[in-house]
């Protein structure tokens, strides 16, 4: 009898520290920023707040709503902007270019090598520690010291164009933010898709060439096809992460522009949505964790839409393996 | 429809030697088949042919055109591959109209020539299916469809048949066959079973370790094999081998091998002796026959296992240590344990070096 | 097809697609690396050169880019924490990512893997939603957690409770991957244990423990360089300067020394590196399958 009990038992205390964890950094932490979207905390009543859960120093209000929907906040319009710019341009760089850059890497070069090395070549960004690859961004941004300016010049880029600040001047401010993401990204497509064209069976691109094609054509009407699945997979999964990336931003303006992320940020308008929330909490003399936590709820629930829609999208099955193709 | 020429060509992966100076030469028309074990280098050969392997050594002719750099596209050969290799986004239709659109066919003569390849293959129902709803047999044609859509100089098949079931299999036989004959394409079969190859090709080169060891019609590679390779790899059962060495006694002429002697007309003896000493005899199951009393000039052996067949009976006899098959009619009484007596038919006896395993007689 | 056809396509056509397709290959996959490997021999060169020139080239070869391994940097009339108590705690707040992680993901995982459980599949499909859910816009929310905790401010305290957040946000996928390592192993080398004569404990020691040590070795590695490289909940919840980790050193070290010593920021920022540099090319094709297996981040 104490066995039967036991052994219905056991799974649960094998799960059972997973699951306090996971409450712990997932799900408590989602069902507060639902709550405190609607509150007025900030460091005014915050100490009160930690003493007491309930205490009446802070208040039920939908004043955060109204800063976002009715656009009482000023800055709301240009964060919206600013977000929808960069997801779209990292968006197309991490599906669309990282295609043609695995068909490149995996299908043109034949060379086993070669192809290793660039693979592993555009994985560095995103194995790198995110604060050397902003260190290193900002240097090779600098105007003096750094190699960028110097590389346009040698292309024939007239100096004209060139910036003496990439950091803080848009647009180059705003190139510079989808580049620096823009290569982490499209290693994220470039692992899925390459896996996918390793998992064509040889005999297909074969009869392919028999048939008359050129490496082009085999691209075109075998590869392309084939890889449906994981292009809608990389968009999907990218865009929500997009949506709420801002590390990398805050690293390179912050550091560069000695600490101080948030004004810099702004003024090289960069600062996207999930930046914005992350310095109205965080950033000296704002401090407003209810409104803060709005803006980041609204993130939170596009993410929790978006993941249903995957799941009802891909299956269970094919979210498992998104580079599986079908044949 | 060209003849194709393979001149001394070779392939290395690395170390590995493929395909080790190859001559063939193919004749307009003519349908030749690769037959050899697996790994004796006849796939790799059918894909140089195709192009997509391009020889280390050598070159491949197509007509007096050299080919041998020329990529698959460029070459006008048909192929199906052992897997079908189906396009599994495409409809039937658009599988065997492929090579169409790729040379920029109008739409009309695309659907003229899908539609006339459909009918000949009787898969004209089949046009709006998808390959995975598709049974093998099926799919098989597809493939046969996608390869002859373009009339192509040479036809390529990979094992066409192996994944089919026996029944099939030897239903597809005959039908490949004949489809040949009427299309008169210059067809290379690659294949590891010896009864497909005889019976579907006119000339068969048996490759073994990526070298030709033969090549010729199925009845010179039955009678007259080149060597022992040949000899044991042709002919169902297989042919039975005995090591010995040719005496000469007062001008008559014996085979000596550990457990019998046997006499050798001398016209064979003198010969063989003159090339060496050293042999392996070789005699087919149905060139033996089995008598129940000793008589002159007979081998010795007990039966060990008696295997009927319906049609035929395969006896297994062991002389001394030797097992050799011998093919007799049903309705022979004998059991195993059985002292018994072999009879070989003298004219159908093989002798090979005992080094090389070449052929002497 | 015409003889003009048939000449052309012998030579011409093939080639000039042949070409293009060169062509393509350097200007999509090798031109834009070039920054990159820009990036990198710099950070090579310059940590040891006093000068560089064209941003690559070294010349004056010297190692007092390196002098914070042994005395503190100084800026003006602020002095820096010393580079030992800071490699200290990023190796504090590393280790105890990694302990907890393995620790908890072996058990989550066996039981997701091997038992059987109402819910199980459920479990499964959340722990894949848990992927795609970004969490780092919940750091307000931690921030308000961590206060109740009362692990905010409190010096050691609140590396003790980033490790807990950040051990947290690695346990899904972790358990995911070492989950696959336990699905590949197969029942019968369990069952053939124990029909040799092993009790289950035994059983699980000798053969299925052996058998996963390369996931587990796996996620150690992989939850030593997360915890390492961790930025953004030190940068955020750490404000005693003696519990910064490398990270947060190297970036306000970047406003303070980008116009003045790039030498000495590529030396600090090579030191930070090496813990990832060894692990990625002694296990390379290990984590290789985790970021192509199993990272969909």
């Amino acid at each position: 009898m104490a066995l039967k009990i036991g052994r219905k038992v056991l799974p649960w205390i094998f799960l059972a520290p997973m699951l306090i964890m996971i409450v712990f950094s997932w799900i408590a932490p989602v069902l507060l920023t639902v709550y405190l979207g609607f509150t007025d905390l900030s460091s005014k009543n915050f100490l009160d707040f930690v003493r007491n859960f309930f205490t009446e120093k802070v208040h039920f209000t939908l004043e955060n709503f109204e800063k976002i929907f009715l656009a009482k906040d000023p800055y709301i319009v240009e964060a919206l902007t600013i977000t929808a710019i960069y997801v779209l341009s990292v968006l197309s760089i991490n599906s669309i270019f990282a295609l043609v850059l695995s068909i490149a890497i995996a299908y043109f070069i034949r060379n086993e090598i070669l192809s290793m090395i660039l693979r592993v070549s555009w994985l560095i960004p995103r194995i790198m520690p995110g604060i050397i690859y902003a260190l290193v961004w900002n240097w090779f941004i600098d105007p003096k010291y750094g190699m960028l300016n110097t590389l346009l010049k040698i292309v024939g880029i007239p100096e004209a164009w060139l910036p003496e600040s990439w950091l803080l001047t848009p647009p180059y401010s705003q190139l510079l933010m989808i580049m620096v993401n823009g290569y982490v990204g499209a290693s994220f497509g470039m692992i899925i898709y390459t896996a996918a064209i390793k998992s064509i069976p040889t005999d297909i691109i074969n009869a392919a060439l028999v048939d008359g094609a050129s490496d082009f054509q085999v691209a075109r009407h075998i590869i392309i096809p084939l890889l449906k699945w994981p292009m809608l997979f990389v968009v999907s999964w990218q865009t929500l992460s997009l949506l709420s990336s801002y590390e990398y931003i805050l690293m390179i303006w912050g550091s560069g522009g000695g600490g101080g992320y948030a004004g810099i940020a702004k003024a090289a308008k960069v600062m996207v949505w999930s930046l914005y929330s992350y310095s109205k909490a965080f950033a000296a003399e704002e401090h407003l964790y209810g409104y803060a936590s709005a803006l980041s709820l609204i993130l939170v629930i596009i993410g929790v839409v978006l993941i249903v829609l995957y799941f009802k999208l891909f299956g269970f099955r094919r979210l498992m393996e998104p580079s599986r193709i079908e044949v | 429809m060209v003849k194709v020429t393979l001149d001394n060509v070779s392939k290395f992966f690395g170390k590995v030697k493929a395909v080790i100076d190859l001559n063939l030469k193919i004749g307009d028309g003519e349908f030749i088949a690769l037959l050899g074990p697996s790994g004796c280098g006849k796939t790799t050969t059918l894909l140089m042919v195709a192009g997509i392997y391009k020889p280390t050594k050598g070159r491949i002719l197509f007509d007096d055109r050299d080919v041998t750099r020329l990529p698959p596209r460029d070459r006008n050969v048909g192929m199906v591959f052992q897997s079908y290799a189906l396009y599994p986004h495409m409809t039937v239709y658009d599988n065997i109209a492929f090579p169409l659109r790729l040379k920029k066919v109008p739409k009309n003569e695309i659907d003229r020539k899908v539609r006339q390849v459909a009918k000949l293959l009787r898969i004209e129902e089949l046009l709006n299916r998808k390959p995975s709803q598709l049974s093998g047999g099926q799919q098989q044609r597809v493939a046969l469809g996608r390869a002859l859509v373009k009339e192509p100089d040479v036809l390529l098949l990979d094992e066409p048949l192996s994944n089919l079931d026996a029944k099939l299999r030897v239903i597809m036989r005959a039908e490949l066959k004949r489809l040949q004959k009427e299309l008169k394409v210059t067809t290379i079969y690659v294949t590891h079973d010896q009864v497909e190859a005889m019976s579907m090709a006119d000339k068969i080169a048996v490759m073994n370790a990526g070298r030709l060891q033969q090549y010729a019609e199925p009845s010179e590679l039955y009678n007259k094999p080149a060597n022992l390779f040949v000899a044991g790899f042709i002919g169902s059962p297989p042919m039975n081998f005995v090591e010995g060495s040719i005496k000469e006694v007062n001008g008559e002429y014996y085979f000596d091998s550990e457990h019998f002697k046997l006499k050798l007309p001398s016209e064979i003896g003198e010969i063989v002796l003159s090339k060496t000493s050293e042999v392996i005899m070789g005699f087919r199951p149905e060139n033996a026959k089995i008598i129940k009393e000793e008589q002159p000039n007979t081998i010795q052996g007990k039966v060990y296992v008696v295997e009927p067949l319906g049609k035929d009976v395969i006896v297994n006899v062991k002389i001394g240590e030797i097992l050799v098959k011998i093919l007799a009619r049903p309705g022979i009484e004998i059991v195993p344990g059985q002292n018994i007596w072999l009879q070989l038919n003298m004219d159908k006896i093989h002798f090979f070096e005992k080094g090389t395993g070449k052929a002497i007689v | 097809m015409g003889v003009k056809d048939k000449i052309f396509s012998v030579g011409g056509t093939t080639l000039i697609l042949n070409i293009l397709k060169y062509v393509i290959v350097i200007i999509v996959a090798i031109i834009p690396l070039i920054p990159i490997w820009t990036m990198i021999l710099w950070l090579a060169v310059q940590s040891f050169s006093g000068k560089v020139i064209l941003g690559i080239i070294p010349s004056d070869f010297t190692f007092k880019n390196w002098r914070f391994l042994w005395s503190p940097m100084k800026m003006g009339l602020k002095e820096y924490p010393n580079i030992w108590p800071i490699t200290l705690n990023t190796l504090f707040l590393a280790l105890g990512v990694t302990g907890l992680v393995v620790f908890v993901s072996t058990l989550g995982g066996y039981a997701l893997s091997r038992m059987e459980f109402k819910g199980r599949v459920g479990l499964m499909q959340f722990i894949i939603a848990l992927h795609a859910f970004p969490s780092i816009i919940l750091l307000i929310a931690l921030f308000v957690i961590l206060n109740h905790l009362g692990l905010y401010g409190k010096g050691i305290m609140t590396l003790v409770g980033i490790i807990l957040i950040k051990a947290g946000l690695e346990i899904p996928m972790a358990t995911w991957i070492i989950k696959g390592f336990f699905d590949a192993i197969p029942w019968d080398l369990e069952w053939a244990a124990l029909v040799d004569g092993c009790t289950r404990w035994k059983a699980w020691r000798t053969v299925i423990l052996p058998l996963v040590l390369p996931g587990i070795g796996a996620i150690s590695i992989f939850s030593f360089l997360s915890g390492w490289s961790e930025f953004l909940l030190v940068f955020t919840y750490v404000k005693d300067e003696a519990y910064y980790t490398l990270p947060v050193l190297i970036y306000y070290m970047i406003g303070e020394y980008k116009f003045i010593d790039w030498g000495m920021l590529a030396a600090l920022g090579l030191f930070y590196a090496i813990p990832t540099i060894i692990f990625f090319s002694t296990s390379q094709k290990l984590l290789l399958r985790i970021y192509v297996g199993g990272i969909k981040r």
